[in-house]
């Protein structure tokens, strides 16, 4: 057990060593956690941190968010070995590699302590090594700017969450994490819990408070991207469940609220998918679509933490859980094609891509599985975790919160088919048709050690979807870890309740590809013509790159509806029109409509205190100076005054 | 035992008939019907078995710019319909397979044939498949929710999610306060019958324009057994989808056989209000159908709304 604790040693060394090193430690850690979700008995470690009791501990709630992180880490360590050699761009690669053991260490330290002010600590050293990771390729000015705004956002998130941990402390007694036993609200509990919405909701990229998040995962490198995504936005999601399973409850209209919040920002991010060009971009903002979704799941656990309905309770939060394990999955695999996409023709801009998938016929195979799952279509893993919302939402119709919950249903609906807009268009523009110009002209597949990880990923996402049957119970493990006291006094409702359900749910999907099979089995024998003629296009027999339908064109019957785009096209009057042009724009109505002018104005306000840095060191010495006097004349006061 | 056994024995006959061997029919009487109203004789009814044995022996032609993602579309979506297929329920006749929360499955089978369809439309490059291809994933965005609102306001209604209950349940017509949210209903499921299954006014599978098409346009590469497929696949989805407007319609009967024949009359009956459909009305322009689509998701709302209060 006392493997899940051994620190990643930051890959300090050279090459293969630092790659292997890295992934052995992922691999124990991984290993533990599992060890610790399928039954394994809570192990910790007692220590003095800062004059307080404080606890290291593997539960199986810390354990079900190491396995996604130690999995991700451990492939992304062996990709990016490939991705970013360490020889590689003026020792970016050295850094790198650094602060990316830093990270998965942090957020190692994060999951298992049971400690406030080291929990902050650790947040703090991962926002911390997140901004260098983001900030590598520095030289150029849109990375900086995303990865300060990156660090502006996530130190104001942090100051909510300190805030939050303060207030905590007062309530249980000291900085050391131990549940309250279950009983009426205290009149803390809602501060506590809304203050820490606020600073996990920035983590989570969630509605009004996500505008760092695309930027700065477009920016980063596609190993760090991924892992990003896949697990350090679920950060926020961790600590939301963690800080409330030490409250002795929820108040029911913040369930509620949850639900909404996750809903909108699903539909706005996926939304905001359907118009990007930059394919990484479109893999961000698909991440705050799905984390909207799990943020519903919480709302939905917590609805039913707070009625008493551990029927709910299992619903949401397993839903959650799981649905945190599958977009690590799939959004890593995504990330991780998104890479190699980049090292086979050096651009993000899926316009001017096309017909990839003759080319780099590995990589598009092993990305469909991610393209479907990121769908959420059945047999993938991505369908199992939102059936399990969609029950979660109909049993919350009935006996629940119903207006969220129905408007909560209408936004997973509309989340499915938009999403499937979104991707149909990232696969389609990318990887079938024709080149679009050269630069995926003589694109090639990546070496092996970049496409192993994805074949891992890509069966992993199939083979949850066919054969997650024994996750019931370590799911309902976790729900008991999240909700005490309530899921545990009826035995394992997953397990025992939707076990039978679930159960025909994958057979089903078993005979599907069975199905598919036989369907693939009648056509092969079928006489194939021997020569391969053009693309039918009504008779033309010349069709060229430039007459297929375009990524912009696929998404404009959604895109003119979203309130940030922008296009300008001159009316055609002419009976022989000269040459015309098309341009259309994207940009992010609440980030850098609503907001970003806000936040120029205050800053202006702030930019009066401009004048007190000067830039002498000598200056600064003299405000440090006056501070501490400062400071001694109070003290020297206060003795002497009354009261 | 043999008593048990027989009626399941002609439930599963029934029902590998109404899947495997039927469904080429029900395009056939809705040509037959629209050629009547015409004034024309048409072709045969069963024309569409004669094509499908034509196909079956055809050469297949592939395009140089299709890759394997090509075939992905009719295998998919075939796949998907014969899952489907299963779990919807044929009339009040006995359920094969019936599940808490095969709904989900069920609209998400129907979801993975339709993306399959469109990649394997945009594998070819043409910019035609590549139009119909936007114009499906776009449409069918707006005709799920319309799908999911009647689910969610059957599930309260029952207090099943399953498709079963839901479609088989007995004297909704006669409880006076479901059968208003039952007929806002099925009138949001209509629209979404003849948009899903690209019948006129929404789309029309016999124009010859390419540039006005949608579903059509997307297959047009496609030639010997993968048409085959996709042509059979088409006659199932019309099938799959009709039973759940057929289901709620029909009176139960006190036998099995009965109720068997009952649906295939239903079936029929559809097929025929379809070809009516057709024959009166004419196809809107494509800038019409988004708005003829929200009037379902609106109408099946309302019934949620209805229930929900």
């Amino acid at each position: 057990m006392a493997a899940a604790f051994l620190p990643l040693v930051p890959p300090l060394n050279e090459g293969r060593f630092s790659t292997l090193l890295g992934a052995v430690g992922s691999l124990i850690a991984f290993l533990a956690a599992s060890h610790a979700l399928l039954g394994g008995v809570p192990s910790h470690v007692d220590f003095r941190f800062w004059q307080g009791p404080a606890r290291l501990e593997l539960d199986a709630l810390s354990a079900a968010f190491l396995l996604p992180l130690h999995l991700v880490a451990g492939l992304g360590i062996v990709y990016g070995a490939e991705y970013w050699p360490i020889t590689l761009s003026k020792g970016f690669g050295r850094s790198l590699r650094f602060f990316f053991g830093v990270l998965v260490t942090a957020m190692t330290l994060l999951f298992v302590t049971r400690n406030g002010l080291l929990f902050l600590v650790a947040w703090e050293i991962m926002a911390v090594s997140a901004f260098f990771l983001v900030n590598t390729e520095h030289h150029r000015p849109e990375v900086r700017r995303a990865s300060w705004v990156y660090l502006v956002c996530t130190h104001t998130g942090t100051l909510a969450i300190t805030a939050s941990v303060i207030l905590l402390a007062q309530r249980l007694g000291s900085f050391a994490w131990s549940p309250l036993p279950p009983g009426a609200l205290g009149s803390l509990d809602v501060w506590i819990l809304a203050l820490a919405s606020l600073g996990f909701a920035f983590k989570a990229g969630l509605l009004p408070l996500h505008f760092w998040l695309p930027a700065a995962h477009a920016s980063a490198p596609s190993h760090v991207s991924a892992i990003l995504s896949a697990v350090m936005l679920k950060t926020g999601i961790y600590g939301l469940l963690r800080i409330s399973s030490l409250l002795p409850g929820v108040p029911v209209w913040m369930g509620g609220g949850l639900v909404t919040l996750g809903a909108l920002s699903a539909v706005y991010g996926v939304w905001n998918a359907l118009a990007q060009r930059d394919y990484k971009r479109l893999l961000a903002y698909s991440s705050i679509e799905n984390l909207g979704i799990i943020t519903m799941g919480v709302g939905l656990g917590w609805t039913g933490r707070a009625l008493g309905d551990p029927w709910l309770t299992a619903l949401g939060f397993g839903g959650a859980i799981f649905h945190v394990w599958n977009h690590a999955i799939f959004k890593s695999l995504l990330f991780f094609g998104s890479g190699a996409l980049l090292h086979a023709t050096g651009t993000r801009d899926m316009e001017v891509l096309g017909g990839l998938a003759a080319r780099m016929p590995r990589t598009a195979l092993v990305l469909l599985p991610g393209v479907l799952a990121v769908t959420a279509l059945p047999p993938f893993n991505g369908f199992l975790s939102e059936w399990f919302l969609y029950r979660g939402l109909f049993a919350s119709l009935r006996g629940g919160d119903a207006w969220s919950s129905g408007l909560a249903l209408l936004a997973l609906v509309f989340t499915g088919g938009l999403a499937a807009v979104a991707f149909a268009r990232f696969y389609g523009v990318i990887f079938l048709g024709m080149p679009r110009s050269e630069a995926g002209a003589h694109a090639h597949d990546p070496s092996r050690l970049m496409l192993v990880p994805m074949g891992i990923l890509a069966a992993l996402t199939l083979g949850i979807g066919l054969l997650s049957l024994p996750l019931l119970p370590v799911l309902d493990r976790v729900v008991s870890v999240v909700a005490p006291g309530q899921a545990l006094s009826r035995g394992l409702p997953l397990a025992s309740l939707v076990g039978r359900d679930f159960r025909m749910l994958l057979l089903l999907e078993g005979l599907l590809l069975a199905f598919g099979g036989l369907a693939l089995a009648w056509l092969r024998p079928g006489a194939r013509a021997t020569e391969a003629p053009p693309t039918w296009d009504c008779g033309y027999a010349a069709p060229t790159a430039r007459m297929q339908y375009t990524g912009s064109s696929f998404a404009d019957g959604w895109s003119v509806f979203l309130p940030g785009v922008t296009q300008r096209v001159r009316s055609i009057r002419a009976l022989f029109p000269r040459a015309h042009s098309f341009h259309s724009r994207v940009q992010d109505v609440v980030g850098e409509g609503l907001l970003a002018p806000w936040l120029e104005r205050v800053a202006a306000r702030l930019f009066r205190f401009h004048r007190l840095q000067t830039g002498y060191l000598s200056v600064y010495i003299l405000y440090v100076l006056v501070t501490l006097l400062a400071v001694f004349l109070w003290l020297l006061l206060r003795a002497r005054l009354p009261v | 035992m043999s008593q048990a056994l027989l009626p399941t024995l002609l439930n599963l006959l029934l029902r590998a008939f109404v899947v495997l061997l039927l469904p080429p029919l029900i395009p056939g009487i809705i040509t037959k019907i629209k050629a009547w109203m015409a004034g024309r004789s048409g072709p045969p009814v069963l024309q569409l078995y004669y094509d499908l044995a034509k196909l079956a022996q055809k050469q297949a032609v592939f395009s140089r710019t299709t890759t394997w993602v090509f075939l992905a579309g009719p295998v998919g979506t075939v796949a998907a319909l014969l899952v489907a297929s299963l779990l919807v329920p044929l009339g009040h006749t006995a359920p094969l397979l019936a599940f808490e929360g095969d709904v989900i499955l069920f609209a998400y089978l129907l979801g993975l044939g339709r993306f399959l369809t469109v990649l394997s439309a945009l594998d070819t490059g043409s910019a035609f498949e590549g139009m119909g291809a936007a114009r499906e994933v776009s449409f069918s965005a707006l005709a799920e929710p319309a799908l999911f609102f009647g689910f969610a306001a059957l599930a309260r209604a029952t207090g099943s999610l399953s498709l079963t209950p839901m479609l088989q349940s007995h004297g909704m017509w006669t409880a006076g306060h479901l059968s208003g949210p039952l007929m806002l209903i099925l009138a949001g499921w209509g629209i979404v019958f003849l948009a899903e299954n690209s019948r006129i006014p929404v789309d029309d599978p016999n124009t010859h324009l390419e540039l006005t098409m949608i579903h059509e346009v997307m297959v047009l590469d496609h030639s010997g057994r993968p048409l085959a497929l996709i042509l059979y696949g088409a006659s199932l989805k019309l099938v799959v989808l009709g039973a759940l407007l057929v289901d709620p319609l029909l009176p139960v009967l006190s036998k099995g056989w009965l109720n068997g024949l009952a649906f295939l009359g239903g079936l029929g009956l559809l097929a025929v209000v379809v070809g009516v459909v057709e024959s009166t009305t004419a196809r809107f322009r494509m800038n019409k159908v988004p708005q003829f689509l929200v009037a379902g998701v609106l109408a099946s709302a309302f019934a949620f709304l209805l229930l929900l209060v």
